[in-house]
This record gives structure tokens, sequence and C-alpha cells, in this order.
């Protein structure tokens, strides 16, 4: 009995690939049952995201199995030919790896993101739920949870964030804590300040104003976050109730001078400003860091943060490739090894989706 | 046997100091537990350690400088215990370790080198007098935890302003809550001082004047800080930095007996 994993991922196959091949949420159990069902498949997990299809299963014959989920998955999604997409497949313990190397982020397009690893216990728990796993991927999952918390608890390769619109958000849970009564207002509609902004709503800010010279652009947007448009000529009367201004309009000249902010500022007391200026050329004048309990940053700022982070994780590739390995050396893969006796293939439903140890039934 | 306590209590501030600043330079998770249950360590230690000056003198262990100073460790540790955790600032306890430390070696070696022993009092036991020296140590101790807290709040503050995120940046908590510590310790140090000064009134040998007069400084000192922050006239970087300004005056009262 073996392992294995077919599937994309973000390196292996376009967006287009992998919509195709997604397997949605409300239909994982059918889709399960019928994989399980396979020649050569006695277990399987499916793990679906936006950058990842993954199909695992352990298997008596693995070559078996290999062609059964390929040609399934042409049927399934009425692919046109079988080299339309290129599959990976790995298995034993080549298998194991790819999916600790996935737990821990270090296969996610945004290296060490901690998403992924919610995700691969989702898929694992849907699995326990539609009685598609068994002891070997019981074994193998709980492995990869412990792998995954491994890597979190001894690197630093999540530490950071890594794009604009999580640097803000990391910045403003630094400046205000929980964004639950934050206030965002974005001047300017353009599609980073969106992103941006949409990083903070979802991250709990409670409520959002758009100004736009285009008073349309601006209820669009407002719509879209769930927020409020003001005209552009009222920007200024509403920055006083906001704790965080995204502005990315596009003036020649600064809109958003340290005056304004000083007077702003009188009024607050102990509330900070934080400003994110993603305009060029500059909506804020830099000055305006300079008064007291303002946060000022400009794009340059903020991807030079988020470029640190990306080398930072970078250089924790190898500590965590060694963490890895010192861990199969010293346990070994565990769903490959031998069984014990007959009576230890219990069903997943047992097991705990938070990847506590299995009964053994 | 008392300063081996002290010697243990030390050690373990030292270690939870060592430990958390090493978490915090690698960028590792390490287990606030680990790091809290050092601390707490040396508490007990510190504790011991108050419990037989406290026997030797047969009454509150604060008769030379080097017992206040533990007296004064002891307090900010107790009240990083109560108040702390309570405004989840786990890494108050790392910036605490640093000043207790320092405060209890001065004190080992101040002990070591010169004990001056036993110091009973004269006369019958005054209970103000016990409640004056150890409420005003307690309300030290929490103005020690705010200015702890208020020099997190710089450099916080500083990092945001400089866009130099390291790993500290991402362990010290939001300067939000940062300043809300600040000020409800100082508020909870001067109601502590308030009683303080209120049972020295009422001690049957009241203190020298000039006591008198620094406690007062202090007191008002607060009292300004409290106030101005609360009319709005200063932000609170100025809180915080006010936070760490005044408290040198009861390290300076502290330090004239």
């Amino acid at each position: 009995m073996s392992i294995l994993c077919l599937g994309v991922n973000h390196k292996t196959a376009p967006v287009e690939i992998r919509e195709r091949l997604a397997f949605p949420e409300s239909e994982i159990d059918d889709r399960l049952r019928e994989i399980r069902d396979l020649p050569g498949v006695d277990e399987t997990v499916v793990l679906s995201t936006c950058n990842r299809v993954e199909i695992y299963a352990a298997s008596p014959v693995t070559e078996t199995a290999f062609e059964a989920l390929i040609r399934y998955l042409i049927d399934h999604f009425r692919l046109p030919a079988r080299d339309a997409v290129d599959f990976y497949h790995l298995k034993g313990e080549a298998a194991a790896l790819h999916l600790f190397r996935v737990a821990s982020g270090l296969d996610s397009m945004v290296l060490g993101e901690t998403e992924i690893f919610g995700q691969v216990k989702k898929a694992y728990a849907l699995a326990q739920e539609a009685g598609s796993t068994a002891r070997r991927m019981n074994k193998l999952f709980q492995q990869s949870f412990q792998v995954g918390k491994l890597i979190r608890s001894n690197t630093r390769i999540q530490l950071g964030a890594t794009s604009v619109g999580s640097v803000a958000v990391d910045l403003a849970e630094k400046i205000f804590g929980n964004l639950r009564n934050c206030r965002v207002m974005v001047i300017g509609a353009g599609e980073m300040s969106r992103q941006t902004a949409q990083s903070l709503v979802s991250r709990g800010a409670s409520s959002l104003i758009v100004s736009n010279r285009s008073y349309d652009k601006a209820v669009e947007l407002a719509d879209e976050l769930a927020g409020e448009a003001v005209r552009f000529d009222e920007w200024e009367q509403a920055m006083s109730g906001v704790d965080i201004v995204i502005s990315s309009t596009s003036a020649p000249h600064a809109v958003i001078v340290p005056d304004m902010v000083a007077k702003v500022m009188r009024h607050r007391g102990d509330r900070a400003l934080f400003l994110i200026d993603i305009a060029v050329p500059r909506d804020i004048e830099p000055a305006v860091n300079r008064i007291e309990n303002v946060y000022l940053y400009d794009i340059d700022d903020l991807e030079r943060i988020a470029e640190v982070a990306r080398v930072e994780r970078e250089k924790q590739i190898s500590l965590c490739e060694t963490i890895i390995e010192k861990h199969i050396e010293e346990k070994g893969i565990e769903a490959l090894s031998p069984d014990r006796r007959p009576g230890d293939e219990g069903t997943g439903r047992a097991a705990s989706p938070a990847g506590d140890p299995a009964p053994q039934s | 046997m008392d300063k081996i306590f002290l010697a243990a209590s030390t050690l373990c501030f030292f270690g939870g100091f060592l430990y958390a600043a090493y978490g915090l330079r690698s960028g590792r998770h390490h287990p606030s537990w680990a790091n809290l249950a050092v601390i707490a360590a040396g508490f007990v230690f510190q504790s011991l350690t108050l419990h037989l000056r406290g026997q030797l003198h047969s009454r509150c262990p604060v008769t030379n400088g080097a017992e206040i100073l533990v007296f004064l460790s002891w307090s900010t540790v107790l009240l990083y215990f109560v108040l702390g955790r309570g405004f989840r600032l786990s890494l108050l306890g790392m910036f605490t370790a640093p000043m207790v430390f320092v405060f209890q070696a001065i004190a080992l070696v101040a002990l070591a080198t010169g004990d001056p022993g036993p110091k009973r009092l004269e006369g019958p036991a005054d209970p103000w007098r016990e409640l004056h020296i150890a409420v005003a140590l307690l309300s030290f101790g929490a103005f020690a935890l705010g200015a702890i807290a208020g020099v997190m709040y710089l450099v916080q503050d500083r990092q945001l302003k400089k866009h130099q995120l390291g790993p500290l940046f991402y362990n010290l908590p939001p300067i939000r809550s940062l300043i809300d510590a600040i000020v409800r310790l100082t508020a909870i140090g001067l109601a502590l001082l308030t009683v303080g000064i209120g049972s020295a009134v009422m001690m049957t040998e009241r203190p020298a004047a000039a006591h008198f007069g620094l406690a007062a400084l202090v007191w008002a000192g607060y009292v300004a800080m409290l106030g101005l922050h609360a009319g709005k006239k200063i932000g609170p970087k100025r809180t915080a930095a006010l936070a760490i300004g005044v408290f040198l005056l009861p390290l300076v009262m502290l330090a004239a007996g």
C-alpha cells in the first residue's frame, strides 16, 4: 500500500485550467465517494484551492490509481485531451513530502502564507465527513499538520506581509489593534486603492467612505465594499471622522498637506491617523509624517516592506527544508509504515480535523 | 538564605529576559507560558526573600536601599501579573525583566557586601506606617510598569514613523493598547499613592517634611500628566515620554530614603 498525489498548481497550470478543475465544496462529498470507488483507490482527500487542485490517495497499485484518476478528471471536467493538462504524479515519500511542503506554505504562490494550512485542514475534514479517509490518509494529513506547526513555530517563514494590501493591514493592526472600530476613507477609486480597502474591510474595518472626482465611480466602489460615497469636494470634512485614509488621486500636486492634517489631529486625542498614499505623483506631503500620532506610508514604503518580507521568507526556505528532512528522519513517513494488524483500518470519521491522532479501531 | 533566594530570583529575571530577547531576535515563536513560568519562579524567590527579611526585622522589609529595590521589583512583578496580562501585553514581562534584574543585582551586591542586619522598630508597631510603605511601594510598581509601557510605546512609535519593521515590531502590541495601558497603570499608581500619602498623615511618627514634599511632587507630577492627557493638551507620545520622565521622581525619592 502506498500513497500518491496527482495535481496541478499555480506553477504547472494557468488559472484557466485550475478553475476548470476546481471541485466546488457543495459537491465535494459526491466527488470524494466517486474517486474512492475508482480502481486502485482505497482512500482519498481532495485539496481544491484557487492555486491548486490535488488529489491525495492511498492505493495498493499506484499506476492503476493514477490512470483511473486521470481518466476520471478528463471525463468529469470534460478536458479536451489527455495531454491538455500537465498533472504532476507523485508517490510514496515524494507525495508525502509534497503535502508537508504544501501545508507549510512552501509551495504557495505567496511563500509562507498560512491560509493554506487551514485549507488543507478543511480538505481533510471534508474527506473525513465523506468517509473517504482511513488509516493512511489520517496519518498522512495529521503528520502534515504536525510539520506545518513545526515550521510555523521554528522559522520566520510567515513573518511580515508580502503584498501592499497585507502590509497596510499589518500596519493598521499595529496602530489600532483590532480594526473593528476603524473607519476607512478612500480618496480616488483606483484598482490599488480598491484592493487595499478590501484588505482592510476583510480584516474587520467597520465603515468605509469613498470619494472620487467621478462620483459615479465612487458610488460603484462604495457599493462593492458596502461603504458610503461622498462627493469629491466633501472629503476634507469627512477626514476628521476616519482613522485610515487611502489616497490615490491623479492630482498633479499634493492634496493632503500638513496644515490640514494638524487641524484634524487637534480634536482626536489619542486616536492615531494612518495615511496610505498610493498615488504617483504622491497625494500627501511627506512632512505630514512629522505630526504626532500620524503615520504616513507611500507606495514605495509599502512595496519596500513587502519586498523585505519576501526576501526574509526566501532566506527561511532552507531552514524549513532542513526541519522537514529532520522530522522525516526521526519519525519517517507514518502513512507509509506497515500495517500493524488488520484491525488498524479505522474510519476517517473517528479522527479529529484539528490534527489529533485518530483513534485506532 | 535570603541572599540565596534573591540571587535565584535575579537569575530567573536575567534568564527570562535572555529567553524573550533571543525569541525576538531570532523571530521564532516562543511560548509565552515558558517566559511567564520563569518570571513566576523569580517572583516566588522574591517573595521568599522578602518573607525572610520581614522575619529578620519583624516588620515590612524596607529598612535600607537594597530592600527597597527588592520590594519595588516585587510590587512591579506582582502588578504585572495582576494587570499586565489583563492588558494582553505579554511583552511587558520581557521589558520588566531587565529592570527587575538591574534593581535586584544592585540589591544583591549591596546586601552581600554589607548587610546592615536586623533593624527592629522601637516601641509598638504602627499599622499606618506599614500600610504607607506597602501601598506607596505598590504605587511605584504601577508607575514602573507605566514607564515600561511608555518605553514600549516610544519604540513602536519610532518603528512606525521610520518605517523600520524588525522582529520587535511584529511582537510589540498596538500603540493604541500601549497608550491605554500607560494611562490605566498611571491612574492605578496614583490611586495607590493617594492612599499611601493619606496613611502617612495618620502615622504616629510622621515622615520628614522633605519626604512629604517629594511624595507630593510625585503625586502632582502624575496628576498633571493625567490631566494634560485627559484635556487633550498632550498627545500619546508626550504622555508616554512623561510616564518615563515622571517615574524618575519616585526613583529619586527612594534613593533619598
